[in-house]
């Protein structure tokens, strides 16, 4: 018994000094950072901060909790920064304690996956999405969904409507989409992370959604691009607000920030004005305190945070993005993250010169 | 006359017989889904099983869809979340195990007591508070409170009062079961408390006392909800207990949010398993070597 | 005299030792009396806002504005889902446990059939919902009893293979712990095996067999991730056996993440009312074992 422990412990040592080359975490008297929030990017975020560590000795430990868990972790000061796929409204900033400002780091889309066997190329309008979601229409051979799609058959299936179980805001980007373009939606469903579906089943996760699609014929939902892609679901271009049919791909997610940002950088992107834009695409952004010397907040802590996060709305993360199905930051997006990230300050004074 | 009595016992006889066939029909459902899962597991997850797999930290997203698009195995391994779990579990023991054990110890010694059978009520309550609940409470005392920030420290005791109530119940149940004899037998020698509690006692129940930790054991090593709210995950192996740590559930939960890496939960888990029978194997062996009743 | 001080040696050590014993009981009972306090406190604004009438109110509305929370809709679900499981998890539980302590007792079968069960034991809830979500999913959707597969069996059949173990192990050892001579004397009156455990074995050992059941049902109580991948997560009352609903731990682990304010408070209040029925199940299972004992 004894021999076993001691094997254990040793084990242990050597394999961690093992990995300490490669990752300078031992031998560092770097900072270690630690966030929290949105899975969405989640699989960026790893593979952005792993590349971080390699290049800089320094250490970020992301938990892909939910944008709600990021919010809260931020608000008790338990983590250096947050990150949300829906930016923090009026009410809910009033809620922080201290002024926060969000950095946009990619964009993301959400797109509608369907299973129907034998077919692709799927076309939507915001109207068949509403009447599908509201169970107006019922079954895939309805005339309203043929009408826009001539060359396709479609067979007479009953359409099976997923949706998320859990709060997310995938489901946010999603609705916040179709109260802009639909009629009804506003007051039958509303925007929201968690919302009252009147047809459909429940999955719970990306994942859940993406498999529960997979795995039967008639269902259509809603999932981030990046699953469709990963898991080759057939996903339908949706005409956007100049009436184009667009498909998801990473252009035409970039092309929806292509449009004016704000200050703050807080715009949903859905619905984006710009003609070659797909309709449903959110950015999703970092939170962090503009005052950056709280609680035991340290200096070196509050200057790796904010350099860290300046790196992710660069160039090599942003390429790292691209390289996994993330649309990267558009030009314009990237100088407004910079100007904010300019005037986050410690003890009055602004960290980045 | 005769008839009749043969008749009746080959009634019973009949009855016996099918009784007998029904139990056994129900033993093979009740083990038939473990099969299934281990197939299941073993099928989809083998291929991931190598050295590096316990050597190196969890593979990114693009090494993950490199892999896959390549047909070949994703790299990389579990060794972060094997480090994490490990400080935990042992965090956790070290604070239940003790605690369980003079627990249910002074349940077992008083048994008449109306605060004992309290104490005993409040323990299988314990047991039933779904895991998330745990997370919640671990997170206002220990995230919030104490360390914070997410740590693995908070971790462990989320983990720990997880583990309490099934070390206390079987300790218990364990104990009732030595003969009084052994005990009373101890006192008349002369034996102090404390030692008749550590050498006769406990080296009398060992085998059950093995169960119920091999049992809470069990029951922690797969849990993720409570750690998504206090050790929140880390990509590198990292021996600082109050900083976050990464588990071998968390990061099942991390590759089965991830688009690319799917195959990766079932290797985690099989590993989980093959773990938690080894476990058990050990826990069998120890047993039989102390036996003393 | 050197008796004298001796015995008020050994008393003030056993007094030691006993005061120890004590405390320990202690921790159990400020971390229940802490986890309540911690609970209730967050649960005020809900039942500040809704009243009593929250226990009662099967509404489920978090769109902002008109927020309206209740919790019988999660009761509902649990109690169905954890009872089913139970009804479920019986004969395999008892089958299992008579095999392996009556039928087969003794042999390598038994002993291979108990490792094989707590295996069981050991798979953790995570894998058992990707297990039940990729593979018995489809399973139920091909005998066409539910188009989707999720729903409030295919939740409970999922516990009921997770809480056999429970009831299995302690089941089998209070069974092999009936009196050998009562088995004998009823064996010598000429009663067949079926006959002799149903009269003398189960009778004898029916408190402990309760037991067992009890705790395999508290462990269905609170179980959350293999319950909330396959339940439907629909936020109503049911409406039939194969119809989406949801449970308390469940709704808890899915929206815990997102939530703030009075829905964070609803869903803490919806965790303090699954302690206090996890409490009652506990004790009206105690008054069941004394009637039987």
């Amino acid at each position: 018994m004894k021999k076993l422990i001691i094997l254990l412990v040793a084990s242990l040592v050597v394999v961690s000094c093992n990995n300490s080359g490669s990752n300078k975490t031992a031998r560092n008297r770097n900072v270690t950072l630690s966030a929290a929030g949105a899975t969405f990017p989640l699989p960026f975020y790893n593979l952005a901060f792993k590349k971080y560590a390699e290049a800089t000795g320094v250490t970020v430990n992301y938990g892909g909790i939910g944008s709600g868990g990021g919010i809260k972790s931020l608000r008790d000061k338990v983590v250096d920064f947050g990150a949300t796929d829906a930016f923090l409204s009026d009410e809910e900033l009033v809620t922080m304690s201290e002024p926060v400002v969000h950095i946009p780091t990619c964009i993301g889309g959400v797109v509608l996956a369907y299973n129907l066997p034998g077919i692709t190329g799927l076309k939507l309008t915001p109207e068949i999405i509403e009447g599908i979601f509201l169970g107006g229409i019922t079954k895939w051979n309805d005339p309203k969904i043929a009408a826009v799609n001539k060359d396709l058959s479609l067979p007479d299936l009953k359409i099976t409507v997923v949706y998320r179980s859990d709060g997310s805001g995938t489901t946010y980007i999603f609705s916040d989409y179709m109260t802009k373009a639909g009629k009804l939606w506003g007051e039958k469903i509303g925007t929201g992370k968690s919302l009252n579906w009147p047809v459909g089943i429940a999955a719970k996760g990306n994942p859940g959604v993406a498999g529960t699609i997979s795995q039967s014929a008639g269902t259509i939902g809603y999932i981030g691009y990046e699953f469709a892609v990963a898991q080759k679901i057939p996903a339908a271009a949706v005409a956007n607000s100049s009436g184009s049919f667009i498909e998801p791909n990473l252009q035409s997610l970039s092309a929806a920030a292509s449009i004016d940002i704000p200050a703050d950088t807080r715009v949903m992107l859905t619905n984006s004005s710009n003609p070659q834009a797909y309709p449903i695409t959110s950015f999703t952004w970092i939170i962090l305190y503009k005052e950056q010397a709280y609680g035991n907040h340290s200096q070196a802590n509050a200057e790796a945070t904010v350099r860290a996060v300046k790196w992710l709305t660069e160039s090599d993360a942003q390429s790292i993005a691209t390289s996994v199905n993330y649309a990267p930051l558009p030009q314009k997006a990237v100088e407004q993250a910079s100007k904010v990230l300019s005037v986050v300050t410690f003890n009055g004074t602004p960290i980045l010169r | 006359m005769e008839n009749i009595l043969e008749d009746n016992i080959r009634r019973r006889a009949l009855r016996n017989r099918r009784f007998k066939w029904l139990v056994i029909a129900g033993s093979i459902v009740t083990v038939t889904p473990i099969f299934l899962i281990v197939i299941n597991l073993i099928v989809k997850g083998a291929r991931q099983i190598n050295l590096s797999f316990f050597t190196e930290t969890s593979p990114d997203t693009f090494q993950a869809m490199t892999a896959t698009a390549n047909g070949e195995i994703i790299p990389g391994g579990i060794a972060n979340g094997l480090t994490g779990s490990l400080i935990m579990v042992l965090i956790a023991s070290a604070l239940a195990i003790p605690t369980g054990l003079m627990t249910g110890i002074y349940l077992y010694e008083n048994k008449k007591k109306r605060y004992a059978s309290f104490i005993r009520s409040l323990a299988e309550v314990l047991q039933g508070v779904p895991s998330i609940i745990l997370g919640i409470i671990a997170y206002i005392w220990i995230v919030k409170g104490l360390t914070k920030g997410y740590s693995a420290l908070a971790g462990s005791i989320a983990l720990s009062i997880m583990m309490l109530p099934i070390i206390v119940r079987s300790t218990e149940e364990t104990m009732s079961m030595i003969p009084v004899q052994i005990r009373e037998a101890a006192f008349a020698l002369g034996v102090p408390y404390y030692k008749m509690i550590f050498r006769v006692l406990i080296p009398c129940s060992f085998s059950g006392l093995a169960t119920g930790v091999l049992l809470s054991l069990s029951r922690i090593l797969g849990e993720t909800a409570p750690l998504m709210l206090t050790a929140l995950g880390s990509p590198v192996m990292s021996l600082n207990v109050a900083k976050p740590s990464s588990a071998v559930p968390l990061l099942i939960w991390d590759f089965y949010n991830d688009p690319n890496m799917v195959n990766m939960v079932w290797s985690a888990s099989l590993f989980l398993m093959i773990f938690v029978l080894s476990l058990n194997l050990l826990s069998r062996s120890i047993s039989k070597k102390r036996k003393y009743i | 005299m050197e008796h004298q001080s001796l015995d008020r040696t050994s008393m003030r050590g056993d007094r030691v030792t006993k005061s120890i014993l004590f405390s320990s009981s202690l921790v159990l009972l400020l971390l229940s009396a802490g986890m309540i306090f911690t609970l209730a406190s967050g649960a005020i604004p809900a039942f500040r806002q809704f009243g009593i009438g929250f226990i009662f109110s099967s509404a489920w509305d978090p769109t902002p504005g008109k927020e309206n929370y209740g919790s019988l809709a999660f009761i509902t679900g649990t109690i169905l889902t954890s009872l089913l499981a139970l009804i479920i998890c019986i004969p395999m539980a008892f089958s299992a446990s008579l095999f392996i302590s009556e039928f087969y007792k003794g042999t390598r079968l038994a002993s291979i059939l108990r490792s094989l069960v707590d295996l069981l034991a050991g798979v953790p809830s995570i894998v058992y919902g990707f297990w039940g979500f990729y593979t018995l999913r489809p399973l139920i959707m091909k005998t066409g009893l539910s188009d989707q597969g999720f729903g409030i069996f295919t939740a409970s059949l999922i516990l009921a293979i997770m809480i056999v173990p429970y009831a299995t192990s302690l089941s089998s050892e209070i069974i092999s712990m009936v009196s050998v001579e009562m088995k004998e004397a009823a064996y010598s009156l000429g009663a067949t095996r079926r006959e002799v455990i149903f009269n003398v074995v189960i009778p004898s050992a029916m408190s402990g067999i309760v037991a067992s059941f009890i705790l395999a049902l508290g462990r269905a109580l609170g179980e959350t991730m293999a319950v909330t991948m396959l339940i439907g997560n629909a936020n109503v009352i049911p409406d039939g056996l194969f119809s989406p609903g949801n449970t308390m731990a469940s709704v808890i682990a899915n929206q815990f993440g997102e939530a703030d304010g009075l829905r964070m408070s609803a869903l803490i209040a919806i965790g303090l009312i699954l302690f206090a029925i996890t409490a009652l199940v506990n004790a009206i299972g105690k008054i069941i074992i004394k009637r039987f004992a």
